[in-house]
């Protein structure tokens, strides 16, 4: 809501400057979004006199003023206005400054050949309304060091307010003025309330009403007046400039009128042009599929329960929303209805949503306006059309009624503090309700106070609303802080989960991967490679059709980041995500993923080996599985994996009890090319909601050790025998054996390889002895026979 | 000259003059050894007389001392030539650069996160999580946010597509406040706790992503008010910018489900392009916050007569850039490796 503190003042009588005001609004819930501060506005201009003004050699009606400043300064400029001449005092823009008018920057600038350092400025060039032609003339009494604003009188400048969805009354100066008022900034100007019209003639039409319910529901009560013999054209500067610097264009007075008095005074009216109207008017629900061309000339197909004004044919106007191209005002109408209806805002909220059509009017309906407004509202407009367009006012005709279903709401001390937090003077917030409008009724009771709400307070309806209108009022500054008793959670598993998961996020950064944040939706085909069998939850207004799933693994925008990594040439990726997969019926999970490309190390002369890969990723999988208290031993793998993983380099965990803990290993071709990736991909997903806390170990420890034995083996194995299993086999075969480990692996040929196994042997109570230690080796020769595989002899 | 002076005399300069071990153990044979020079004189000894023996075998002893220091401390000296030759054969160039491991970092929002976790848990809040696909009931409705209201439409809400059921159609979340809901239905009062999450909006430009996350408190007490309220979030903020200084202020705004409302700002102000808190007297928003509205106690199965609660919201990339001077919101989710290297903490900084 954006307008000139010289429209405030129709309403507000007040000292304060606009800086002040601006402040008090902000204080008051009324968030001053933008301030044009007159400072501001006339920086790069100051008062001068005109000491010498010549002809401009080669133009007949230029001067050149030489001008002085305060300082002593003299300039040259350019001037072509008669009322140029030696000795006046008037207003200098210097280069820079910006020309309120029209908003452009002033450069110093050759006019016929003469240079001019800056420019003498009209009233109509600093958008001050004034019937004076020419250059501004200053009372030459006035110091010239004044500032320009303080010798112009200025008092303009323009405030943006933003609106909460609560205070539609504040979509209106007058609401604005109001609120101020309240708050102490001012007096507030009524005069306008009272305005009764004139009128010469009987309501000429017939208005038919076709639906009872309509009037009941959707609009209670609208007033309608004609207004005959009226003359449009351009607006009048004074309103042309009020719209212009609230952001309005200005159309034809009539329009112009209707919007100054809807920004004014918050009443929307919507005027027809009834030379425009075949045959009668018509209050009714709107067909299903109903053509309605709106004032902007877009077509909308219209719902069967959106209420209308329309004519024998057509359409003229959603009720409180928007009017029809067809019945506008032009510079030909002289007949004209004007409608003010009270329209509920629940539905025209409803009907704006399902037209998709935003306007002044819904704005303010939708959010509330005064509902005593249809009359006095009528009668303002009236008045406004009168005195600028001239006319006939016929008398007013009403169809339905003013709801009647006052408010009242009482507040009690006790809550007003419990609210507050503190204990509040109960009289002086009565007093503040009171200055609000709010009558206190029935008999006073101590502890508590009944109010009436004016009629422009919708949004007013529960006793906390009051405590706020109080708080608001006296400024939430004057509350002061109270400390809170600081308590203990107890057990907070959540919490603690949480911090887990922080705590693998910082062991994964420390292991080279970094942490990315990514959408939680992406690309429906990206998303379709990685559903497995699981149904894809899709939006219905995605934002763009790259945003448009939600991802059931993290992979899909793990490797679109990735790609994008390869494209700025970087060789070298380590990257993970902590977040939520989505399926099903709005299932949702904790996935930990994380992706390899390239080494990881950059290129050195240490370490050699070209590319992580798959071990190096099992590496970054079991990391995090050990902080979960889970190793290799407690898990089997399988080879059974979804399909974008490489089938033959890759696996599944599979925790003991047959549950399926994450995936890991290579990233399938196919996939790859989806995302436009040519180097080896490595990656993984660990569930993390399956994973619970770590299992606190309590082994055997007597305080003593005893000296270990280390046995090597190497064994020939068929090339697809699965070592992981037999490892955990062997680490099975017998307590002694403390520790089994690969040291060697070599493919003997395609069919064959070798597997160097350690293996090291301890009791916790005494040194084994040489003959233990044998017995040892032989059951795990004996078991890899039993396997197929067997003992190399050196 | 003596015999025996002559042999320590020669003696000593020849120890002088050895260069390497080897060779001083080769002088000490030829000095010391069975048929050494010294051990010829001393076999001399035999020839004389008891009292001569004594004076010459006093002289012979002090001569073996002085030659046995020489050998010995020569002996110290090529030892440690000799082990200092062989670490210097040993030479590394150890200007050579180390293994280069590729360095990871956590994302920012993790570091802040963890920041926010840390105040709040001091003051007894425990943690609270909601899905991010939620329901127009709790998302809209239990908040106090009735149907076709201006303020339902301005969350620009993401809709998926599965079917309605009782709860209303399926959306993803536009705030984490609807884990209040859920968190007073399954506890009793007295409730305090904190959620951090993702939220959606359908919203994209230089200062909005259609996705972003929320940092939503509640309270729930007999006697807690808007003056605890002020406190919480002003403590919070002082904590969380590790400003004792920092100006709070508080303006009545709008939200469905509180009341009164607030909105919070911190001052600033800009020196040199950059941005300081708690100085000077320019405002930045930080939070929302107010007295839950009856409304939404009811939604909660709390009892709104006797119990009140207060709520707070803040962005979580919002307190991160504040904190940490990130500038463009896109950079959170792009998280491209420029930005990572830049904005990303080492996983020891806590």
């Amino acid at each position: 809501m954006r307008f000139s503190f010289n429209w405030l003042k129709r309403y507000l009588s007040t000292n304060l400057k606009i800086g002040q005001i601006a402040d008090k609004l902000t204080a008051i819930g009324l968030e001053v979004d933008t301030l044009e501060n007159p400072d501001e506005i006339f920086r790069g201009f100051k008062l001068v006199r005109i000491k010498t003004a010549q002809k401009h050699p080669n133009a007949d009606r230029l001067k050149i003023c030489s001008v002085e400043d305060a300082a002593g300064n003299t300039k040259d400029i350019v001037c072509g206005a008669e009322n140029a001449r030696e000795g006046i005092m008037t207003v200098l823009a210097t280069p820079g400054a910006i020309i309120p008018a029209t908003k452009e920057v002033l450069k110093e600038s050759k006019i016929r050949g003469i240079v001019s350092e800056g420019m003498i400025c009209s009233y109509s060039e600093l958008a001050i309304p004034s019937k004076k032609e020419g250059i501004v003339e200053i009372n030459p009494q006035i110091d010239l060091s004044t500032s320009v604003g303080d010798a112009l009188g200025y008092d303009g400048g323009i405030i943006d307010v933003s609106i909460t969805p609560n205070r539609g009354d504040c979509f209106s100066v007058k609401g604005i003025a109001r609120d101020l008022a309240a708050a102490g900034a001012g007096s507030f100007i009524t005069a306008s309330e009272k305005i009764v019209c004139n009128s010469s003639f009987k309501f000429p039409l017939n208005i038919v009403t076709e639906e009872n319910n309509l009037s009941s529901e959707y609009a209670p009560m609208i007033a309608f007046r004609v207004i005959r013999g009226v003359k449009n054209g351009p607006s009048p500067d004074w309103l042309k400039s009020a719209l212009q610097l609230a952001g309005l264009n200005s159309i034809s007075t009539l329009v112009d009128l209707s919007n100054f008095w809807m920004f004014d005074n918050g009443r929307p009216t919507h005027l027809y042009d009834m030379k425009k109207v075949e045959g009668n008017f018509h209050i009714r629900f709107a067909k299903v599929q109903e053509a309605f061309v709106d004032i902007k000339g877009n077509e909308h197909w219209l719902f069967q329960d959106m209420p209308l004004m329309a004519d024998d044919k057509s359409p003229l106007c959603i009720l409180g929303i928007m009017g029809s191209s067809k019945v506008t005002c032009d510079e030909n109408t002289t007949d004209i209805l004007i409608e003010s209806g009270f329209f509920n805002q629940v539905l025209v909220g409803k009907a704006g949503n399902l037209l998709n059509i935003q306007s002044d009017s819904r704005i303010r309906f939708e959010r509330g306006i005064d509902r005593s407004s249809c009359i006095p509202g009528l009668e303002g407009i009236t008045q406004l059309i009168l005195d600028n367009c001239g006319g006939e006012a016929s008398e007013i005709f009403v169809v339905g009624s003013e709801p009647k279903n006052e408010t009242r709401i009482t507040l009690r001390k006790r809550k007003l503090n419990d609210i507050a937090g503190y204990n509040v003077d109960w009289d002086e917030a009565k007093l503040t309700l009171k200055r609000l409008s709010l009558k206190e009724v029935g008999a006073p009771l101590d502890e508590r106070a009944t109010f009436s709400i004016p009629s422009w307070r919708s949004d007013l309806n529960i006793e906390a609303d009051l405590v706020e209108e109080i708080l608001r009022i006296k400024g939430y500054d004057s509350v002061q802080e109270k400390s809170i008793k600081v308590t203990v959670p107890e057990n907070d598993k959540i919490l603690e989960k949480r911090r887990q998961v922080i705590a693998v996020k910082r062991l994964l950064a420390a292991r080279g991967l970094s942490e990315i944040v990514t959408y939680s939706f992406t690309k429906w085909n990206i998303a379709e490679a990685f559903r497995e069998e699981k149904d894809l939850i899709k939006l219905i207004n995605p934002i763009s059709v790259d945003l448009s799933v939600m991802r059931p693994s993290l992979l899909p925008t793990l490797l679109l980041n990735a790609a994008n990594s390869l494209n700025y040439g970087e060789k070298n990726i380590g990257i993970y995500e902590v977040g939520n997969v989505f399926f099903d019926s709005c299932e949702q999970s904790l996935h930990i993923s994380g992706v390899r490309i390239g080494s990881k190390y950059e290129k050195n002369w240490i370490d050699h080996r070209k590319d992580a890969d798959i071990f190096d990723i099992k590496g970054d999988v079991f990391a995090v599985l050990g902080y979960y208290g889970i190793s290799e031993k407690d898990v089997s793998i399988s080879s059974n994996v979804p399909p974008y993983y490489h089938p033959y380099i890759s696996g599944t965990i599979i925790l003991s009890s047959a549950e399926k803990i994450g995936y890991f290993g290579e990233l399938h071709p196919k996939i790859k090319k989806l995302f436009g990736i040519t180097e080896r991909v490595i990656c993984f997903e660990i569930f993390n909601d399956l994973l619970s806390f770590p299992i606190q170990k309590s082994d055997f420890f007597n305080g003593k050790i005893f000296p270990k034995i280390s046995r090597d083996f190497s064994f020939l194995f068929a090339k697809k025998t699965l070592i992981g299993d037999i490892i955990n086999k062997i680490r099975e075969l017998d307590t002694k054996i403390s520790k089994v480990v690969v040291f060697d692996h070599f493919k003997l040929s395609d069919t064959e390889k070798t597997i160097g196994i350690s293996v090291v042997l301890d009791a916790v109570d005494r040194t084994l002895t040489e003959k233990e230690a044998q017995d040892v080796s032989d059951k795990i020769i004996k078991y890899v026979e039993s396997v197929g595989g067997e003992l190399r002899k050196k | 000259m003596s015999e025996l002076q002559n042999l320590e005399a020669s003696s000593l300069t020849e120890i002088g003059d050895c260069d390497d071990l080897e060779k001083l153990e080769r002088l000490r044979t030829v000095v010391f050894g069975k048929n050494g020079r010294f051990t010829k004189i001393v076999k001399k000894l035999c020839d004389l007389s008891e009292e001569q023996k004594s004076k010459f075998g006093s002289e012979i002893n002090s001569v073996k001392k002085v030659i046995e220091n020489k050998f010995s401390e020569k002996f110290v000296k090529l030892e440690a030539y000799e082990l200092n030759k062989k670490l210097e054969a040993e030479f590394v160039d150890i200007t050579m650069p180390a293994l280069p491991e590729l360095s990871g970092k956590i994302h920012p929002l993790t570091k802040v996160e963890e920041e926010v976790m840390d105040i709040f848990s001091s003051y007894g809040f425990t943690f609270a999580d909601g899905p991010d696909i939620e329901s127009e009931y709790f998302n809209f409705t239990a908040l106090n946010v009735p149907d076709h209201h201006p303020a339902r439409t301005m969350h620009d809400t993401f809709y998926v597509h599965k079917l309605a059921d009782a709860e209303g159609r399926k959306l993803l979340r536009t705030h984490t406040s609807p884990v209040e809901i859920h968190t007073m239905l399954a506890n009793k009062p007295p409730i305090r706790f904190f959620s951090i999450g993702r939220v959606y909006r359908s919203d994209y430009d230089v200062t909005h992503t259609p996705m972003f996350s929320q940092i939503e408190g509640i309270m729930i007490d007999e006697n807690v008010g808007f003056a605890d309220l002020k406190w919480v979030i002003s403590d919070f903020l002082k904590k969380f910018f590790q400003l004792k200084d920092l100006q709070i202020r508080f303006r009545p705004s709008f939200f469905p489900f509180t009341e009164p409302s607030a909105e919070v700002d911190i001052n600033y102000e800009i020196k040199g392009g950059k941005i300081f808190f708690g100085a000077g007297d320019k405002w930045m928003e930080v939070a929302g916050c107010g007295v839950l509205h009856p409304n939404v106690l009811k939604s909660g199965k709390v009892d709104s007569e006797k119990y009140r609660g207060i709520a707070f919201g803040f962005g979580l990339e919002r307190l991160a850039s504040l904190k940490y001077g990130i500038p463009d919101l896109r950079g959170y989710f792009e998280s491209d490796i420029r930005w990572r290297e830049t904005f990303g903490f080492s996983h020891f900084v806590r």
